[in-house]
């Protein structure tokens, strides 16, 4: 009778691996995030088009390698325009093991400019991400690089950290090492109650040449077409990327389960746009959020956020604004599990597509249980 | 012993340094930074979360990251009570000590045998732990076997020290011997109490008294009390009442209440772990506290 169930029980492990993940430890975690949402109007500078849809369709996988590494990979299945898209959005090492809080990370990964781009989508408070990161950074920011990241010895957060990345992600180009980035986080906590961070990132695009005018016969209007393939890369580009960002909660007791209030706002500035822009031309955008989580299962948030562009004709550069506000309620019934209701109001020049809209998601989560950061 | 020349005595305190210097430690919820303190006194300890705050829900905020990266041994519950947030803090912090599998990594429910592990979970039962119920800290026995595996972890780490930790394990158990007496007293006196809970967070040192929690504010572990399942449990309190309603200080304690409103039946709200800076400061005098107001709540008072 024993030996039966063994055997059934072994049979069950093979067949089912993904249900019975805690059972051995040796299997790596698994989750899967399903991001499904229903669009009435069509909106500027969107990953989304109207109708129903789906958003960030992620399967993951994470685990330690042994005693001095760990990985994750991460495939993102997007739809765009009838067709659907697998892409590796994450695929890195990251060390565990180095002396003096040192970690190296390498591979495909995010990178950690901002306070945005370094989390994942299904994270967000909103369905989007502000209009600058749609922008400036093709949504969210990720390539194939390397990471150095150090914790400085003092009595409160200070991280330092710097990437290189060949810049595929970003912009095309023929540089080996098409982008690196230098990033700082601060933070700490001012009560029981009350925590924050703050952050200041450059990083450079050495694809972007600013020799003004030299090559002419040059593919440099193709810019503007990256939209194409894959989704990411960025519409708007410049040789150098500016980044500032702030992040302040407050719950009560330190209690987030309860109830819990983010503010939250970054500032981006780009400038030497191309070999056709004049030295003030440059994108610009910020955006500032805050939502409340007033009850363990419900939150309510406003972000506001605007950006102006320069958009690339030729020889020459039209400028372009959008203006953003959103208002969303969201409902999660479980740590799993989320429904968000939101209402944006775009303000345009230059866009034909700017449009209100109301948008109805669902972001719902199974596997591993994820660990999320400030 | 005697240092006449000031050299000698300060070679030997140069030596003796790496000994004298406090042992830092991040202990994610305040039971353990109360272990760590019973064996190490002098211990530099950086406690992650408060009676008043729910462990399965803290964030890797940055406060804690840098207290994460300065620890020389972490002692934290594990069994998947912290994975919405120890994971990322870990990660985070790169600190090459405390790592999964290195000893500065302690995990105390790996010392003991949980309380229903589970084969297989799906969420559809809620947020259960496949590994089992998380929340010893209140078991005298799993406690007391806590302590002892953390002595050792300590000897192990820190050789030079192990006649202090022993001493200091034996000194906690005999105090704690002499506490569980008197709780076992008690539980004779508890035998048939009633208990409606919220979560598991009392479960283990209920079982240990004997007493039966007879309904969880919680429709499924992890879910907030809902309307509809406060008002089964309503009825079930009118055709047999409980004792008492039996709460967390870091659960929302509106459900409890009303419940108690509608049903006469009185609601308890009692630390969920040890306060740091007064009482109860000790395991020892929460499970006192607590085992007090049950008996406080008994219906059929001894003669």
């Amino acid at each position: 009778m024993k030996k039966s169930n063994t055997r059934v029980s072994a049979l069950a492990l093979a067949i089912l691996p993904f249900t019975a993940i805690q059972a051995n430890e040796l299997n790596p975690n698994v989750s899967v995030v399903l991001d499904g949402f229903y669009k009435q109007n069509h909106t500027a500078l969107s990953n989304r088009d109207e109708g129903f849809g789906l958003g960030h369709t992620e399967l993951s996988l994470s685990s330690p390698i042994d005693d001095l590494f760990e990985g994750r990979l991460t495939a993102v299945l997007e739809n765009h325009e009838g067709e659907t898209e697998l892409e590796l959005e994450e695929a890195f090492l990251q060390t565990t093991g180095m002396p003096y809080n040192l970690s190296v990370r390498g591979g495909r990964f995010l990178s950690q400019v901002g306070y945005l781009n370094s989390r994942h989508l299904h994270e967000d408070d909103f369905v989007e991400r502000p209009a600058a990161y749609r922008a400036l950074l093709g949504t969210h920011y990720f390539d194939d690089g390397l990471r150095l990241n150090l914790l400085l010895p003092t009595p409160f957060y200070w991280q330092i950290g710097a990437e290189a990345f060949d810049g595929g992600g970003l912009s095309e180009g023929d540089e080996d090492i098409g982008v690196y980035t230098v990033n700082t986080r601060l933070g700490g906590d001012i009560s029981r109650s009350q925590s924050w961070q703050a952050g200041l990132s450059y990083l450079r695009n050495r694809q972007i040449h600013g020799d003004h005018g030299d090559e002419h016969g040059d593919e440099h209007e193709g810019e503007h077409d990256e939209q194409g393939h894959g989704g990411h890369g960025a519409e708007y580009t410049g040789e150098n990327l500016y980044m500032a960002d702030l992040v302040w909660k407050w719950a009560p007791a330190g209690n987030n389960r309860q109830q819990q209030l983010t503010l939250s706002g970054e500032y981006l500035y780009v400038d030497e746009l191309g070999e056709y822009a004049t030295s003030s031309d440059k994108h610009e955008g910020w955006y500032a959020s805050a939502v409340y989580q007033f009850a363990p299962q419900w939150s309510a948030g406003v972000r506001y956020g605007q950006v102006d562009l320069k958009e690339a004709h030729g020889d020459h550069f039209d400028d372009q604004r959008l203006k953003e506000t959103d208002v969303m309620l969201a409902w999660s019934h479980s740590h799993f599990s989320t429904v968000r209701l939101q209402y944006t109001h775009q303000e345009a020049t230059g866009f034909e597509k700017a449009d209100n809209t109301v948008m109805l998601q669902y972001v719902m989560s199974f596997g591993a249980h994820g660990a999320h950061g400030f | 012993m005697d240092f006449k020349q000031p050299l000698a005595g300060l070679m030997l305190g140069l030596v003796m340094m790496p000994a004298q210097a406090a042992l830092n430690v991040f202990a994610c919820e305040p039971e353990w930074a109360y272990l760590v303190r019973a064996l190490v006194p002098d211990a530099d300890i950086h406690t992650a979360t408060t009676a008043e705050q729910d462990p399965h829900y803290i964030e890797a905020r940055p406060s804690l990251i840098s207290a994460m990266r300065r620890a020389d041994l972490a002692v934290c519950t594990g069994a998947a009570l912290e994975a919405g947030w120890l994971p990322a803090l870990i990660s985070r912090a790169s600190n090459r000590n405390v790592q999964p599998g290195k000893p500065g990594l302690f995990f105390a429910s790996e010392q003991v045998r949980l309380h229903q592990p589970h084969d297989h979970v799906d969420r559809s039962m809620g947020d259960v732990h496949p590994e089992g119920d998380p929340h010893i800290h209140l078991d005298p026995d799993r406690v007391a076997n806590v302590i002892t595996a953390l002595a050792d972890r300590l000897s192990g780490m820190y050789p030079e020290q192990q006649s202090d930790f022993k001493r200091r394990l034996l000194q906690w158990q005999v105090a704690w011997n002499i506490q569980q007496a008197r709780w076992r007293q008690s539980a004779k006196r508890l035998d048939n109490l009633e208990v409606v809970v919220q979560h598991t967070s009392f479960g283990y040192l209920l079982r240990w008294l004997g007493i039966e929690s007879v309904a969880d504010l919680e429709p499924k572990p992890g879910l907030p009390p809902s309307a509809g399942h406060l008002n089964e449990i309503m009825q079930q309190m009118k055709d047999q009442p409980a004792d008492l309603i039996l709460v967390a200080s870091y659960q929302d304690q509106r459900p409890a209440k009303w419940l108690a409103s509608q049903t006469g039946i009185p609601a308890v709200v009692v630390p969920g772990t040890v306060l740091g800076d007064q009482k109860p400061g000790s395991l020892g005098e929460l499970i006192t506290v607590i085992v007090d107001q049950l008996e406080r709540h008994r219906r059929t008072p001894d003669v």
